[in-house]
């Protein structure tokens, strides 16, 4: 297509500015990557295998690092977070579109405005919420019983002391990714066509079968919904490391303190300048949650466009 | 059989119900815990909370969040002054080239930076930046707020531009406007309440997150910044205050947080109705 030259002239002006994003993820990509080095020639692999944090000021032969607790962390309470979301935000769903009659538009409305009070609030505030109140409760009321009773499941082993660890951040992270799952699957929800849901209901289906065949049309979109949760439980920063103990244990007793990467690369990056090798590898961590959660992303929406081919 | 089934509806229904009650019983405890504790600490300090650094650790609640609540106002100013113009120059690139293949790569990165972990975003600027001053800067915390900015202005802004009818712009191009002109005189006119909502929703992200400005800013708890030099010193903001007072083990610390976090959440709440607002008098 021919365009006229002051178009031209348009597309190119405006051409740097619209780079500054590409720019911006390219750079950080390459810097991530750049630095890293020299901890991956140091360490090797065994940086993500082995759980060691023994840094030595000025002496880079005796400074060990190893990334598992963190790393395990990260998996561990981002899948909790995602597990536990799914449900609850299919059970909204369900209230607010299939429970709710038509005519209850403000309910439906409130609904969605408490989703988006709860989508926009400021991560800290969660983390504030997290330490001071929601550990403390878990701890009298639920971490103490479950380790009294159930403390033959190694999962619950361990004796709780604080309130902070590993079950606790998977609870809070799985509080602050609801509204987005919740958003993903109901937008899809929305969508089905009509005359799939007179079909479904020209069946003679209760409400709950009707909700499990819509459901079933549009299951790329709840598969869509836990990768972007996972990403975002797996990124989440500063609410994580209110919550999480911060501890170098493996997660095998989710109620001992844990670690995250990004909980580890909040609480260490200050000071990893005094230490040989600490920059590097916790940019090296940052290139992992980078990687991590660009994937889990953009599997999330290839996912969704699958549900956009079908309804 | 029938009964069965209903049954296992109703308490389907019965179960999700619970669920949505508790979810946003949650969401209300968050809410009550944070007005309840904040308006306490406000209160017994007074206007100092506005004004006053922090107590000592320890030490009672004689003082307050003011060079937090400071920096804040700048970081959320300056953020702006970096982040919308770029934010917006992208939207229009993409809304009116979208078939160009640079506009696709360019749509594929802005959506990437938007899921991309924030703390990175604050590693990134230490590495280019602070380390390259050599020290810890309220530009610094700008920057990393300004990319954190960045693609959710620049989203909202593209949406609100594609929405506008291409009647419009065809009758612009008919009077022999250039592709520029009708953008600056029609399509930015029309869409005015969209990119509008799309700058107040880039300045409340600005203002809440934390994770950018841990490496960034410094988290100067007691100084004020006074002149335009202070740009280039160490400041503190908000969120990252609540982040350092919750962690720290004091009382005292972690009720001022409180108070902080109410500020906060008044803050970005009352951003995010305004958004509600302008978006709703668009569709009337």
């Amino acid at each position: 297509m021919a365009e006229p030259r002051h178009d031209k002239l348009f597309y190119y002006t405006l051409l740097p500015f619209a780079s500054t994003s590409l720019a911006i993820v390219l750079l950080l990509a390459s810097i991530l990557a750049v630095n890293s080095l020299p901890a991956i020639e140091r360490y090797g692999l065994s940086l993500l295998t082995r759980n060691v944090w023994s840094p030595v000021e000025l002496d880079p032969e005796a400074s060990d690092y190893g990334l598992l607790a963190p790393l395990l962390g990260t998996l561990v309470t981002a899948t909790i977070a995602t597990m536990a979301s799914i449900p609850i935000a299919a059970s909204l769903v369900y209230v607010s579109e299939e429970v709710l009659p038509a005519r209850m538009l403000r309910v439906r409305s409130a609904i969605s405005i408490l989703v988006d009070v709860m989508a926009g609030m400021p991560t800290i505030v969660y983390g504030l919420w997290g330490a001071l109140v929601l550990a403390p409760l878990l701890l009298n009321y639920v971490y103490q019983p479950l380790n009294k009773y159930f403390g033959f499941i190694p999962l619950f082993a361990c004796s709780p002391y604080t309130g902070l660890n590993i079950l606790t951040a998977s609870l809070l992270l799985s509080i602050m990714i609801t509204p987005f799952v919740f958003a993903v699957v109901r937008e899809s929800y929305t969508q089905i066509p009509l005359s799939y849901r007179e079909a479904s209901l020209s069946l003679g289906t209760t409400k709950y079968e009707h909700f499990r065949i819509m459901l079933g049309i549009i299951k790329p979109s709840l598969i869509a919904g836990a990768l972007l949760g996972f990403g975002r439980a797996a990124s989440e920063t500063v609410a994580v490391t209110l919550v999480v103990g911060n501890a170098f244990n493996l997660p095998y007793c989710l109620l001992s303190p844990g670690y995250t990467v990004s909980a580890l690369i909040a609480n260490q990056f200050n000071n990893a300048p005094l230490y040989p090798y600490m920059e590097s590898v916790l940019l090296f961590s940052g290139a992992i949650l980078l990687l991590l959660g660009l994937v889990s992303n953009l599997a999330g929406l290839i996912m969704l466009s699958r549900v956009k081919a079908r309804v | 059989m029938y009964r069965l089934r209903r049954l296992k509806s109703q308490l389907f229904t019965a179960l999700s119900i619970a669920v949505a009650i508790l979810v946003f019983a949650t969401i209300a405890h968050i809410l009550l815990s944070v007005a309840v504790n904040g308006v306490g600490v406000i209160a017994s300090a007074g206007i100092d909370f506005f004004v006053k650094p922090p107590p000592p650790p320890g030490a009672g609640l004689e003082g307050g969040i003011g060079p937090a609540l400071a920096g804040t106002i700048i970081l959320v100013a300056l953020s702006a002054v970096l982040g919308v113009p770029l934010a917006v120059l992208t939207a229009v690139f993409l809304a009116e080239f979208p078939h160009s293949r640079f506009s696709r790569l360019v749509k594929l990165f802005t959506n990437s930076l938007l899921e991309i972990p924030t703390v990175l975003v604050g590693m990134l600027v230490y590495v280019t930046l602070v380390t390259s001053t050599g020290s810890y800067s309220i530009l610094a915390g700008a920057v990393a707020l300004s990319i954190v900015l960045l693609p959710y202005t620049s989203t909202y802004v593209e949406r609100a531009l594609e929405m506008v009818p291409a009647t419009y712009k065809e009758a612009g191009y008919s009077i022999g406007l250039k592709k520029a002109q009708v953008v600056w005189y029609v399509t930015s006119r029309i869409a005015r309440r969209g990119i509008a909502a799309g700058i107040l929703i880039g300045l409340a992200k600005a203002a809440g997150e934390t994770a950018p400005l841990l490496f960034t800013l410094g988290g100067a708890l007691y100084s004020y910044p006074t002149s335009p030099a202070s740009l280039l010193e160490p400041g503190n903001a908000i969120p990252l205050l609540i982040f350092t007072l919750t962690l720290a083990p004091y009382e005292n610390w972690h009720s001022v947080a409180w108070g902080a976090a109410l500020i906060l959440t008044l803050m970005v709440l009352g951003l995010i109705i305004a958004v509600r607002l302008v978006v709703r008098e668009v569709k009337v």
